[in-house]
């Protein structure tokens, strides 16, 4: 369990919270104590205790359902208070079971752009910026392994299967000094180990998809399993179509979640993840696309004394796109694909109650192969093969959480990272036109250009009372991996370019500042938070970049930097029969690139001034649990034309500023309600029900501009809007 | 990516800008020497008003080339000025030099050489109970050099004015190209007559159509992020393009 806390009724002050692995570690001088350990929604335990020597005491927690009125007291429940790290957002799976969204698919994607700082990209879009970043400078982290594209089907679900989840983190300011790689944000996911004692399944039947979970011990109390697959069939209703062609078009996604874990001996655990997706795209036989991650982590804990911790991980990790185009007689195959090969070493040192080390090794192994493009003789195009890049980024890491006194705690450290651009390959100068000026050509193993940064990292906790405490917080981030986007809309074929001579690793500082407070007995959490970001080495495009199948890609970008500034309030309500959380951002998020807007700042397109989300969890009685979720947002920074001009008989419009003008806000209200089964000791399902857009409301997707078809004297301006009512039933079992 | 998804449509009035008129100039010369050549000088009007655009009047034009032929263009309707005796010819540079209300416009292009269209086929795609019709240019691309076309369809003799097609070889190289010209909505029927007329133009047409069409196009779900204006390659800020282009073309029956 992670997270679970663990304390002694003698020295209440004295606390500890188990790691990402359940391992805990406690201090104090030998004698007997009455040891509590607690954790949401599990009973407490009480055990006694006799401490002369350093001792190891494994524990496990029952589950328990939801209590209606009570709140269980346990420390811990303030850890929003009293720990220093700020900016991290966790998100419990019960909460996200609970919450209606769209066609009933649970979806921690969906439920993590409810909280403050964190936006979505649009409509049924996975895509989310933290804090005004872009959608690719978050780390998505499934059990340790990069998640390249966490989207399925352009976006409309995510690739996170609820039911294999365990724990979902989300750090926005103050990132630790073990993650590092992106610059905006970390989302770290863990897979659900499974049950060691009994073996259950559960799933769900909707009307888009279905899944299924099956965890259980291997060999019982020592090790355990969990799989969870799912699939979609929107398809299925094409298939029934009369119409020959529509009903050779496929549409759908599936995936796989498994996790096993074995426990040799005291000392010692190893745990194997893996994830398989797979999205699949067609219109009959002239085009089709699939693409999909895969990742797998192997890992050992270590327990070298009841002090130090280790963990020792090897993960593999791939995002890969294949398109096959038939048309008339040109017939081409476009793969691509992006690959990582990790190894990882974190120690954990638990010196005493006041001091906790952390410290580690990270190196990976990155290879991408922009396109492979195949062609038949009679194709209008040749076959082409972009040269692969490959690149290692590492990293060392130490970093130091200090209790200073009863009321300071500071967590300090610090990331060295390098990264090195490798051959083979030929690498390309350019001229501001774009032209190659020279190349040089690099054997492989060769080191071509190689880039160091060192990250600190820095917050501090002041705690004013008990329940209340001032944060602060500062941490640098580098990021060498850049995913190039030119359209509204994600593509899964977006390419993902490494660093090198030409591109520069982007930087960014963030300072933040915030007051905590909670009130009546930790039932309510109120935060209210300011940062501000600055980015160096921002991508940008030139007017008509070419990024598809382009050798010289790297000639198409022009760079700049970045800020972002803004104030998040939060305000939730934990436990109770009632719960739920209000959040609202303020926020500014601007670029400025010496070519753009004649070097002056402007809003980045993700710049939304307010962003505001409501949700409610309401269990009425044992049987019904209603929830509804509303979401505000103001347009964001869009590019719309000033006037008109005829070219060739055609109408074109007249741009005069990047970003001048604003989309029309957003705003939607989606309702749910969970109906419970039967349930006996064997067995328990419950019906959900829910509307996502309860009002219908035409929210905006894009506008576009042309010519009135009804009126050609005059030209018009077209919105789009994606979904209005989606009404969606699923029925989810447990035995 | 564009899926046809459902997606509702409805016409919005928007608060947009009326920046300052500005110039707008189009000129060609072409490989047909049987006529003359045009330049087009108009100005920019709000979003909202009228598709009718002012012409600038009374502006000095002259085309010149490499072998040292000076034309001098005459205005024949407001906005419109022709050569007088200038005949184009693949291989030459052209420049064009316009003195419109104090302010001198300078463009150069140079004609490449022809490529020969052979042919013109029909493509149908079919999808959701629709069954389009495109046509589909067929031509060999000399291989070894850069090359950049344009196409222009004329349905029953009227211009189609709704589609930007430009086309580059940099992923085809001497292959022999069948690509159809995708419109955006289905014009073609069965038994219409269209001519497809296959421009040979320069890399800064190419680029400047090609930029059009990304900034204009009427995908929704593909729109690129932040369109601009096109790059012209007519100095001090005009709007519009100056080229100079062979012309090829066939006309076939739609089937």
């Amino acid at each position: 369990m992670i997270g679970a806390s663990v304390v002694f009724l003698e020295t209440p002050n004295v606390s500890a919270i188990s790691n990402s692995y359940g391992f805990y570690s406690i201090s104090a001088i030998p004698g007997s104590y009455t040891m509590i350990v607690s954790f949401a929604g599990y009973a407490n335990d009480t055990v006694a205790v006799y401490l002369q020597r350093d001792t190891s005491i494994s524990i496990t927690l029952e589950n328990v359902a939801k209590q209606m009125q009570e709140a269980i007291v346990t420390a811990g429940r303030n850890n929003n208070v009293t720990k220093p790290l700020m900016g991290v957002q966790k998100l419990s799976i019960n909460e996200i079971k609970d919450l209606p969204v769209l066609f009933g698919e649970k979806d921690i994607l969906k439920t993590l752009q409810l909280l403050p700082g964190v936006q979505s990209a649009g409509d049924g879009n996975s895509g989310f910026f933290v804090r005004g970043g872009n959608t690719d400078q978050n780390l998505i982290l499934l059990d340790e392994a990069t998640v390249y594209n966490p989207s399925h089907l352009l976006g409309f679900f995510s690739t996170f299967n609820s039911d294999a989840i365990k724990d979902v983190t989300l750090y926005k300011g103050a990132t630790p000094a073990e993650y590092g790689g992106r610059l905006s944000s970390v989302l770290d996911v863990k897979m659900n180990d499974g049950n060691n004692k009994e073996y259950h399944a559960s799933g769900g039947i909707g009307l888009i998809s279905s899944r299924l979970n099956i965890e259980g011990p291997i060999e019982k109390d020592k090790s355990s399993f969990n799989v969870s697959a799912r699939r979609t069939y929107a398809d299925v209703f094409l298939k029934l179509s009369k119409d020959s062609n529509t009903n050779q078009n496929s549409l759908y996604f599936y995936d796989i979640n498994a996790k096993a874990n074995y426990r040799l001996g005291n000392k010692d655990r190893i745990y194997f993840s893996g994830y398989f997706g797979k999205d699949k795209l067609g219109f009959g036989n002239t085009f089709g696309i699939d693409y999909g991650n895969s990742t797998g982590t192997l890992r050992w804990n270590h327990i070298f004394s009841s002090r130090m911790f280790s963990n020792t991980s090897l993960i593999y990790s791939k995002y890969n796109y294949d398109i096959k185009i038939n048309s008339g007689s040109n017939n081409i195959g476009i793969t691509s694909f992006i690959k990582d090969l990790h190894f990882k070493e974190d120690l954990q040192y638990y010196a005493n109650a006041n001091n906790k080390i952390n410290f580690g090794l990270d190196v990976i192994s990155h290879t991408t192969s922009p396109g492979i493009i195949s062609a038949s003789s009679t194709s209008s195009f040749n076959p082409l093969t972009l040269q692969s890049k490959h690149a290692i980024e590492s990293a060392a890491y130490i970093s130091h959480d200090l209790t200073v006194s009863t009321k300071v705690s500071i967590n300090y450290g610090l990331r060295a990272g390098s990264f090195m651009v490798m051959g083979p390959g030929n690498f390309y100068t350019y001229d501001k036109a774009g032209n190659v000026l020279d190349t040089t050509t690099y054997s492989s193993g060769k080191v071509v250009k190689s880039y160091f940064n060192l990250e600190p990292r820095f917050s501090m906790n002041y705690k004013l009372t008990s329940s209340s405490s001032v944060k602060l917080a500062y941490t640098r981030t580098t990021q060498n991996l850049h995913l190039l986007s030119n359209s509204t809309s994600a593509n899964p074929t977006d390419v993902w370019i490494p660093s090198s001579n030409n591109v520069k690793p982007e930087i960014a500082d963030q300072v933040s500042a915030g007051y905590y407070r909670n009130f009546k007995d930790n039932q309510y959490e109120f935060s209210s938070e300011v940062y501000y970001r600055s980015m160096q080495n921002q991508i940008d495009y030139k007017n008509g970049a070419q990024l598809i199948a382009n050798e010289n890609v790297e000639s198409q970008i022009v760079f700049g930097k970045g800020r972002a500034y803004g104030w998040e309030l939060f305000v939730k309500k934990k436990y109770g029969r009632f719960n739920g959380w209000i959040s609202y951002t303020l926020s500014r998020t601007e670029r400025q690139f010496t070519e753009i807007n004649n070097g002056r700042y402007f809003p980045a397109n993700q710049d939304r001034t307010h962003n505001l989300s409501v949700v409610g969890i309401y269990k009425i009685n044992k049987k019904w649990t209603l929830s509804a979720d509303f979401t505000y947002y103001s347009g964001n920074a869009v590019t719309w034309p000033s006037g008109k001009y005829e070219v060739n008989g055609q109408i074109a419009f007249l741009y005069t500023e990047r970003n001048a003008y604003r989309m029309p806000s957003y705003n939607r209200l989606d309702v749910g309600a969970t109906l419970q089964g039967k349930k006996t000791k064997k067995f328990d399902s419950n019906w959900n029900f829910s509307i996502y857009n309860l009002y219908g409301r035409e929210n905006p997707y894009s506008i576009t501009f042309e010519q009135d078809p009804d009126d050609p004297s005059k030209t018009r301006a077209l919105q789009y809007a994606l979904f209005r009512w989606v009404p969606s039933i699923t029925y989810n079992f447990k035995f | 990516m564009a899926i046809g998804l459902y997606a509702c449509k409805k016409t919005v009035h928007l608060n947009l800008d009326n920046a300052a008129p500005q110039i707008v100039i189009q000129g060609e010369v072409t490989d047909d020497t049987t006529g003359s050549y045009t330049v087009r000088i108009f100005r920019t009007v709000s979003f909202y008003a009228e598709n009718s655009f002012p012409a600038v009047s009374g502006a000095s034009i002259r085309i010149s080339d490499n072998e040292g032929h000076v034309d001098s263009l005459m205005e024949t309707t407001p906005g419109v000025y022709v050569t007088q005796s200038l005949k184009g010819k693949a291989g030459n540079t052209y420049t064009l030099s316009v003195l419109a209300q104090d302010t001198l416009y300078t463009a150069v292009s140079t004609m490449p050489q022809p490529v020969k269209l052979d042919s013109l086929t029909f493509n149908h795609r079919t999808g959701f109970g629709k069954n389009t019709i495109y046509a589909v240019p067929n031509f060999q691309d000399p291989a070894g050099i850069a090359n950049y076309y344009q196409f222009v369809e004329y349905l029953n003799g009227v211009l189609l004015n709704k589609d930007i097609f430009v086309f580059d070889d940099r992923l085809s190289d001497g292959r022999y190209i069948t690509r159809s010209l995708r419109n955006d909505s289905a014009y073609l029927k069965s038994g219409d007559w269209l001519e497809v007329k296959m421009y040979c133009i320069d890399e800064p047409v190419f680029d400047y159509f090609n930029e059009l069409d990304q900034s204009s196009s009427g995908g929704t779900f593909n729109t690129t992020a932040s369109p601009t204006n096109p790059i012209s390659n007519i100095s001090n800020g005009a709007l519009g393009y100056f080229s100079a282009h062979t012309i090829r073309s066939v006309k076939a029956q739609v089937y």
